[in-house]
């Protein structure tokens, strides 16, 4: 087995998680997945290992790390740092190169961006002053219902209303939320009025930079059934169907980069 | 265990030596020798923040070590807070300026015109000793203590709560309404209440926009200009005269004149001859107001342009440039990029729109010097409809070769905020360049989160 040259890795450290790929020959060959904690590097270390040892590497194997998230700017581990922008626009195109348009959602922010044929950004806009989009403001929501977070969407879904939610502020929200259930209405239809809220911010990103097929979900919360069902609706398209956990898109990215990079620096020839 | 500080190399100091005594509007004057050892013993026990080495925070400078001016822009930076003090100490008026005006006036009147950014850097000179961590826990600790006393609802507090306080010795407070800012309503407001209540206030009232074409416009404004003196006049004891005026007037037009022209020879370089901070911080001497001394800021400029002229011609490339950098125009009020972090990124700032407006705008010489500064302001480009400023500054980005544009604005700089969209898109629209709007935050996560998305765009470009 010709180990060197042949593995990348990327490491993504979002506010909320922190993922890795590696790639092998081109091949998706290990993940990782751990929350976020304080120590950023730590935390990219924690996902990276985690992918190593399942995939019976050690990180001298590794020919090229990317680094991404806000971590990225510190993750002496990593060969280069790259903004996952960048990341998440490359990942998509990897998996789905018909890919136009991607909206990514992720603990703290919430990004709309826009590629070309080679997965290159064309443009991008993103949310980060109000919670309304992020996975954060639907965790919050989930434990004012007392549910689970990853049974939220399908919640959402089974609504037979939809009560419109005007806050994006996440108190503000949490105390509107309440006023709603004291006024008698469902939490399921709340809740759908609260996915449906959040989709037409997301619509309002799209309205600056556009929206072209195809158009991939990517983020942790890609993987709410509920929000992805309400930003079809919002953006009057059809999310494409991530071939792998859309938690991963950046690091993948990240790793798709790696290998792109170390091929430009000569490090490996293909 | 102490902070690593950057050290000016001794081995450019010989170079640094044969250059030129940086002269003060007292007559004083600063020698080479002064300056060097200024920079490499006292100023980094004095501020070792500036110093330190510290890739994320701060602000680094631009570490340009072979430029002599680099170095005496930085000198005037650092010693900025205790050339105020010994100012006032002297009996020298100092007045609290904001708005997008040219500082002729003040400069007649014999008053420093200060703006909110030099205002804070004047009170955050007066401590010693913070590194990074300290400075900025200071100065979040004074925004905290200036949200106490004021709307937060303004762009950044201005600089008012040293005012208010009674933390820095301002004279008069007389800014430009509705020219651009939206901010001076919240800091008229405050100073009102606070133990410096009694500090001199004058609204030098601006005709609202777009008027430049209107006689009564101009006239209304002279007479404003005209109150401006007299109120300086009343601080200072003086009688300010029209020739006065006009010695001012024709001064700084020298200082736009030299400002402009070295602009342009930066831009009619192949490779940027120096960093995005030291573009700034030369070009922005034009207009003799950054440093709060006039004659220092002319002659640190013209000495500038004879070194520029030096590299452009030698195509010698800027201190931490990269190869074929990605050219950033940067527009908006009152806040630009980090450059050094978008440098590192690969990009190189080329060209802004604020201040660069107003140093590229010569006031007419003959005739009433009130009529023509009042003129000259009011077709300002930046202070011009949205078509006509996206027009001028379409015109700027092309002269400077800019592959992407930013606009940026404080949180709370409603005026900016409003139009920024309107005049991006009319860029984008006829040049087809890549744009880029960001709004900045309060002080809180903004570093880190800002350069994410600068970052993102130069890797889009
Ligand atoms: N199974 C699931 N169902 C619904 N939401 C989920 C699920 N798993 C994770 N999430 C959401 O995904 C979010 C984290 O996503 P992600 O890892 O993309 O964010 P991040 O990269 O850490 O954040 P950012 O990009 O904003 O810095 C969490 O806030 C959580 O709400
Ligand atoms: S940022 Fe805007 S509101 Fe604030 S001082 Fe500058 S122009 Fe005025
Ligand atoms: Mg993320």
């Amino acid at each position: 087995m010709s180990i060197n040259g042949n593995y990348f890795a990327g490491v993504d450290v979002g506010s909320l998680a922190a993922k890795s790929v590696i790639l092998k020959d081109g091949e998706i060959f290990a993940t990782g997945l751990v929350p976020s904690g304080v120590n950023s590097v730590e935390s990219g270390l924690n996902a990276l290992n985690l992918a190593l040892e399942s995939a019976g590497l050690k990180q001298e194997d590794l020919t090229y790390i990317v680094g991404t998230g806000y971590g990225r700017v510190s993750a002496p581990y990593a060969n280069k740092a790259v903004t996952e922008i960048t990341c998440h626009a490359k990942g998509a195109n990897y998996l789905h190169p018909t890919v136009r348009t991607i909206i990514d959602m992720g603990g703290q922010d919430c990004k709309a961006i826009r590629i070309d044929q080679d997965g290159a950004v064309v443009d991008f806009a993103m949310n980060d002053k109000c919670a309304a989009g992020t996975g954060r403001f639907l965790e919050v929501m989930a434990g004012v219902f007392k549910v689970e977070l990853k049974d939220l969407g399908a919640i959402a879904l089974s609504a037979t209303d939809t009560v419109p939610m005007s806050s994006t502020c996440t108190v503000f929200a949490e105390s509107e939320t309440i006023s709603l259930v004291a006024r008698g209405e469902k939490p399921e239809n709340i809740l759908n009025g609260i996915h449906h809220s959040i989709a037409n911010r997301i619509a309002g990103l799209f309205s600056r930079v556009g929206i072209e097929s195809d158009v991939f979900f990517s983020g942790g919360v890609a993987k709410n059934s509920g929000m992805k069902s309400a930003i079809e609706q919002a953006l009057k398209v059809t999310i494409v169907k991530p071939e792998i956990d859309p938690q991963l898109i950046g690091a993948l990215g990240a790793a798709v980069i790696a290998r792109n990079f170390s091929k430009k620096e000569g490090l490996w020839a293909a | 265990m102490g902070k690593q500080l950057f050290r000016y190399s001794e081995a450019n100091k010989e170079k640094f030596l044969e250059s030129d005594n940086i002269t003060f509007n007292d007559g004083s004057t600063v020698s080479p020798e002064e300056i060097w050892h200024y920079l490499t013993e006292e100023a980094p026990a004095k501020y070792p923040s500036a110093f330190e080495v510290n890739l994320y925070q701060g602000n680094r400078g631009s570490r340009d070590e072979t430029l002599p001016t680099s170095l005496k822009t930085r000198y005037l930076g650092l010693t900025f807070s205790a050339r105020m003090e010994k100012a006032k100490d002297n009996g020298k008026s100092i007045a609290f300026i904001q708005g997008g005006q040219a500082v002729d006036p003040y400069t007649a009147a014999d008053t420093i015109a200060l703006r909110p950014g030099l205002v804070n850097q004047w009170n955050n000179g007066l401590e010693y000793g913070n590194d990074i961590n300290k400075e900025n826990l200071r100065r979040k600790k004074s925004k905290e203590k200036a949200f106490h006393d004021m709307s937060f609802e303004a762009c950044q507090t201005g600089g008012y709560e040293h005012v208010q306080a009674g933390d820095l010795r301002i004279d008069v407070i007389a800014p430009y309404t509705v020219l651009r800012c939206s901010d001076i309503s919240y800091g008229v407001e405050a100073h009102r209440h606070g133990p410096n209540k009694n500090v001199k206030l004058l609204n030098v009232d601006y005709p609202l926009r777009f008027q430049a074409d209107k006689p009564w416009a101009i006239e209304y404004f002279a007479k404003n200009l005209r109150r401006l003196v007299n109120t300086l006049d009343e601080v200072t004891g003086r009688k300010t005269s029209e020739n006065d005026l006009l010695k001012a007037i024709k001064l700084h037009n020298t200082g736009r004149r030299l400002g402009t022209e070295l602009a342009e020879l930066w831009w009619s370089a192949d490779v940027p001859p120096t960093n995005s901070d030291d573009r700034a911080s030369m070009v922005s001497l034009g207009n003799l107001e950054v440093h709060g001394d006039v004659q220092a800021s002319l002659s640190v400029l013209k000495e500038a342009k004879k070194f520029i002229a030096e590299r452009v011609k030698n195509g010698v490339k800027g201190h931490a440039v990269a190869d074929n950098p990605k050219r950033l125009f940067i527009l908006g009020s009152c806040v630009g990029i980090n450059g050094s972090r978008s440098e590192d990124a690969g990009a190189i700032v080329v060209g802004r729109d604020d201040q660069w407006s107003h140093c590229s705008s010569l006031v007419e010489e003959v005739g009433d010097p009130f009529y023509n500064l009042a003129k000259a302001t009011l077709e300002y480009p930046y202070e011009q409809s949205i078509e006509k400023r996206a027009q001028w500054t379409i015109e700027q980005i092309k002269k400077s070769r800019a592959d992407g544009v930013i606009f940026i604005h404080n949180w709370g700089c409603n005026t900016q905020a409003a139009i920024s969209r309107p005049i991006v898109d009319i860029i984008k629209r006829e040049t087809g360049i890549p744009t880029y709007i960001h709004e900045r935050d309060l002080h809180g996560l903004r570093d880190e989160q800002e350069q994410n998305r600068v970052n993102a765009f130069v890797e889009m470009l």
